[in-house]
Parts: structure tokens; C-alpha cells; sequence
């Protein structure tokens, strides 16, 4: 036996050294939306604005209608 | 009338129709009477009160500020709040707040919730232009009774229009006619007095009127009513007079401690952009109150608002430990988990109010995203199908958004281009849409046409930084640096960490630096 020591030796791999590889830049897509809910009072206050314009459309077409 | 009807005494059958809520009813049958006798007291008092509460909305929970308010904020402390204690500057408070590129933005700079109250999305960060357009505008109506409109601030327009409406729709003219009513007479009769003051708060939508009536009133009272303190507060508020609202709020609390206003307190406090002050009050209030779900929620939204979403999360817990039905904490955990990759528990959410009985659009949609992303594809068009019958113009276009995400995740980029031209079609400043339009194209090799929806989407004025990037990237492709440089460094004015603007400033300036 001689007195040199054998070590294991290293197994580098061929490939995959760079463990971050940087991408090419691409373009982003927005994201998905959740819609938020209605509260109540949100609900209540658009039927009542739906209601005031249904109601002046009716007060011109009334209007119109008395001039002609 | 029906034949079991005519036997009973009206006065009764309106008081049974309006303990059912059957407002209408109840008012024309105190209609009928008052013309036989205009005099009757206690149907003047019914009527009165089932007016009310017919235009009755929850304000505690109302926070409207037109482009007018944010402009001309005369209660402004400071041009550049410290981080952290102010609406205007969210996300600088508290770390870890949502990316924008997680979650996306509304159109007012804030990381979009589950729940949109009245004045979420008129609420304004700093990045207010000249010329831009108001987020809810008031249209001035030349029409009805009220014409004394341009005095007002503009936050108050809502409800003056609102106001006329309720007058218009009324037969034969308005009921009671603020303007003239006699208020000294009234404030001898307290029981009449307090039906007359939210009369003209909630239906006349005549502040100054009221303001006048809580005055003499809480004169009467010498000074000690809670509830004549808290009307003159909620006056003051209306009219814009914060400071006033505010000694009043905290005057009537100290006669008599009310949640209701506790909640109009803070809402004052955090008109006057003071979020520090309005926690530490509903702090201050929960010892008192202490399963209080109100003063939860209002202290989640504060912190919300703030950016802070991990406490607001906390809040939100606690809302449904003590109130298991509240919708708003729900919808609000639903959508952040959602955007923290846990699509499932969403799910769960949002079927736990399917079964609550909420049905709409919103909800769908919703339910379709959720059933999409956790794998749950037989139920995700079906969802999307409900949504789209269900939906009108508001919220048709971001339906068919959210279909067109659903289309380009199972890869059929077809469907997804329909999908996106339905939602531009529907609504042309649509920012996602277009942004997501431009992308096809530029896939499919439309350089010229994606320019264009990039631009389309960069004129929309939202605050997503995304059709900036793309416009910035495809620039660069084509080999128009400086134009590239403009628009990347508005994207990243917009979004400041985007690691992939900063990547693409960075190849620019190497290219510039070579010139």
C-alpha cells in the first residue's frame, strides 16, 4: 500500500451550472379580476339614481310631447 | 281594496302596512286620509315616517368625495403626509402589502377588495391630474324643486339628486315643503320634531334646513338630547363642515355612548384624513362594545384602506366570529385569498354566499375564477354562463375579461381574442382588456395593432403599469429607445419594484451609454 490517499473525486454535472438563468423580457398579461360585491346600500342608491333618470327621461318626453 | 279591507280602520291598516315595510301602500292610504283631514296628527306622523323610511340609506357607511372635495380639500394638514397616516398615501405604512403584480389595481390606485360600498371607489390617492376625468361626476340636472344646486359641496350632490327624485316621484307635489314649515312650532312637539328632521334629511336631502331645526332643538333640550347631537353632526357632515361634525360627534358621545355615532365619527375623521385618530376611536370603542361587528368592520376597512391587509385580514375574522353572515368580511377574505394563491378557500367562500341566497354577476363571476384556478373545470363556464346572463352593461365587460382569462389559462387564444373584443366593445376604456388585446396581437404578429391597443390602454389613465411595460417593451423591439425610455419610467412610476421594468431601464440606459 503506498502512503498516497485516494480521495473520491468530483462529478461535475455538463449541464445546468447557472442555477438562475435569466429569461428573455416578455410582455405581461393583467390579471384576473374578482369583482367586488355590492353592498346593500350601493344597490339601494343605483336603483334610486335608475329611478330619477328613468324619471326625467319621462318628464323631457312629456315636454317634448306638450310642445309638439 | 278587497272586501276584508273595507271593514277595517284605515289608520290600522296603514300602520299594519307600514310595520310589514309595505311603504307604498302605507303612504296612499295616508294620503287618502289626510285629504279628508289635513290636521290628523298621527297619520301626518305615519306618513311622514314611512316616507323616511322608504329613501332610508345606511350612511353610516357613505363616504362620497367628488373631484371638487379632493381638489379643493381646505382641511388638508400637511401636502405630504408622514407614511403610514394618511388615505392619500397608501401601502407607505405597513410592509408587505400586496404587489401590483399579484393584485390588481383599481382605477383609484388601491389593490381591488371584495366589496365595493358607496365611496370606494371615489376614494383618491395623490395621483389626481388636472383635466382628469371625476370618477363620479355629478351631471347637473336643470330640473324639479331644487335649484339652489351650485352651492353645495360637491360630495353632497349625490343626494341632493336623489333628493329631487324622491320629490318628483311623489304625487301632487312634495309632502312637507322644508322651506316653509314653520320650525318653532314643530320643536314644542318632540315626537313630531325628530319624524320632521329625518324627513328632511333623508328625503329632502335639505341640510340647511335640518341644521336649523337640530339647532333649535337641541337648544330645547339644554344641550344634554345625544340624539338631536348626533342629527346636528350628521348636518354639519353633510354640508362640509368637518370640524363642526366633529366637536358635535364627540359631544353627543359624552351625553350618551351610541355606536351609530361612534361609526359617524370615524367617517368624519377619516374625511378630515385622519386614519391614526379613527382607529384609535374604534379602538377606544370595542372596550366598550366589545362584539360590536360594526366597529370591527369599520376598523378593517380603516386598515384596508391603509394598505395594511394582513390586520384588516385579522379584523375581517373577527367580524364573521361574532356575525357569521356579515357578506362585506366574506367577500373581502374570498378575494385575498384568492390573490394569495389559495383559490380553494376562496371557493369555499364565495359558495358559503351562494347559499346565504346572493345571486348576482359579481358573484358568478367570481365563483368561475375560484372553480378555474382550483381545478375545478365542470363548473367553471357554467358559473361564467350565469354571470353572463345575469349581468348588465356596469359589469358585462369585465365578465367577458375574466372569461378571456379562463380562455388563455386552457390555452384556445381564439376564445380569448373574442372574448377581449366583446369586453372592449362593451366598455372601450376597459384598461385590462385592451392591454391583454395588445398582447395577442403582438403574439400573433400585429406590431402595429398591438402599438395601439397599448396606447389605448396607457390613455385610459388607470394606474396599471402593465400596458406601459408592454408599450415600453414593444418599442424597444422595434427599436425606438427614447420612446421606450418614456414609457418605462412611467411604468415603474406606477409600479416602482417591477423587477422586469427595471431589467429593461437597465438594458436601455447600457444601450444609451453605448451611443
Amino acid at each position: 500500500m503506498s502512503g498516497e490517499k485516494v480521495g473520491p473525486s468530483e462529478v461535475l454535472p455538463r449541464a445546468g451550472l447557472v442555477v438562475s438563468e435569466k429569461g428573455n423580457l416578455t410582455e405581461v398579461l393583467c390579471k384576473p379580476k374578482i369583482l367586488p360585491l355590492k353592498s346593500i346600500t350601493l344597490q339601494k342608491l343605483e336603483e334610486m339614481e335608475a329611478r330619477l333618470a328613468s324619471l326625467s327621461k319621462q318628464q323631457q318626453q312629456d315636454q317634448r310631447d306638450g310642445s309638439v | 281594496m278587497s272586501v276584508l279591507e273595507k271593514g277595517l280602520n284605515s289608520v290600522w291598516l296603514a300602520q299594519s302596512r307600514f310595520r310589514r315595510r309595505r311603504f307604498d301602500d302605507c303612504i296612499e292610504i295616508c294620503t287618502k286620509n289626510l285629504e279628508v283631514n289635513p290636521y290628523d296628527q298621527a297619520v301626518w306622523y305615519l306618513k311622514c315616517r314611512a316616507l323616511t323610511l322608504k329613501n332610508w340609506i345606511d350612511d353610516t357607511e357613505i363616504e362620497e368625495q367628488g373631484l371638487g372635495d379632493v381638489l379643493l380639500d381646505e382641511h388638508q394638514t400637511a401636502q405630504v403626509a408622514r407614511p403610514g397616516t394618511s388615505l392619500a398615501r397608501p401601502g407607505t405604512g405597513a410592509q408587505g402589502g400586496m404587489s401590483p403584480a399579484v393584485r390588481p389595481m383599481t382605477s383609484s390606485g388601491r389593490p381591488v377588495t371584495g366589496f365595493a360600498r358607496p365611496g370606494t371607489s371615489s376614494r383618491t390617492v395623490s395621483r389626481v391630474k388636472p383635466g382628469m376625468l371625476p370618477w363620479r361626476a355629478p351631471v347637473v340636472l336643470s330640473m324639479g324643486p331644487v335649484n339652489h344646486f351650485q352651492q353645495w359641496p360637491w360630495h353632497l350632490c349625490r343626494f341632493v339628486r336623489l333628493g329631487t327624485a324622491s320629490i318628483l316621484s311623489e304625487p301632487g307635489g312634495p309632502f312637507i315643503n322644508s322651506e316653509k314649515v314653520d320650525i318653532r312650532k314643530y320643536v314644542a312637539r318632540p315626537a313630531l320634531t325628530r319624524a320632521l328632521c329625518d324627513y328632511m334629511i333623508y328625503v329632502d336631502h335639505n341640510m340647511r334646513r335640518a341644521l336649523e331645526l337640530c339647532a333649535l332643538a337641541t337648544q330645547a333640550h339644554n344641550f344634554e338630547d345625544w340624539w338631536w347631537k348626533s342629527r346636528l353632526g350628521k348636518c354639519y357632515y353633510h354640508l362640509g363642515l368637518m370640524r363642526d361634525a366633529e366637536r358635535q360627534f364627540r359631544s353627543c358621545l359624552k351625553n350618551q355612548e351610541m355606536v351609530t355615532p361612534i361609526l359617524e365619527l370615524c367617517k368624519v375623521l377619516l374625511r378630515l384624513d385622519m386614519p391614526s385618530a379613527a382607529i384609535e376611536q374604534y379602538n377606544s370603542a370595542l372596550q366598550a362594545h366589545p362584539s360590536d361587528s360594526s366597529l370591527l368592520l369599520g376598523l378593517a376597512r380603516c386598515h384596508d384602506e391603509l394598505g395594511d391587509s394582513e390586520k384588516a385580514l385579522q379584523f375581517y375574522k373577527a367580524v364573521l366570529y361574532h356575525e357569521a353572515s356579515n357578506v362585506e368580511a366574506i367577500a373581502c377574505l374570498a378575494a385575498h385569498h384568492f390573490y394569495t394563491d389559495q383559490p380553494e378557500v376562496a371557493l369555499r367562500y364565495y359558495r358559503r354566499l351562494l347559499q346565504m341566497g346572493v345571486s348576482n354577476t359579481e358573484l358568478w363571476t367570481n365563483l368561475g375564477l375560484c372553480c378555474f384556478y382550483a381545478s375545478q373545470y365542470d363548473m367553471c363556464l357554467g358559473s361564467f354562463e350565469r354571470a353572463l346572463q345575469l349581468a348588465d352593461d356596469s359589469t358585462l365587460a369585465d365578465v367577458w375579461y375574466n372569461l378571456s382569462q379562463v380562455a388563455i389559462g386552457i390555452g384556445d387564444l381564439n376564445l380569448a381574442y373574442q372574448c377581449l373584443r366583446c369586453a372592449c366593445a362593451i366598455d372601450p376604456s376597459h384598461v385590462e382588456a385592451t392591454n391583454n388585446l395588445g398582447v395577442l396581437e403582438h403574439r400573433s404578429g400585429g406590431e402595429e395593432q398591438a402599438r395601439a391597443y397599448f396606447s389605448a390602454g396607457q390613455a385610459s389613465e388607470g394606474c396599471s403599469y402593465e400596458p406601459y411595460f408592454n408599450g415600453a417593451l414593444l418599442s424597444f423591439k422595434l427599436g425606438d429607445l427614447q420612446e421606450a425610455f418614456n414609457q418605462v419610467t412611467k411604468s415603474l412610476e406606477l409600479f416602482p419594484e417591477h423587477h422586469e421594468s427595471l431589467e429593461l431601464r437597465k438594458q436601455l440606459k447600457a444601450h444609451f451609454t453605448m451611443l
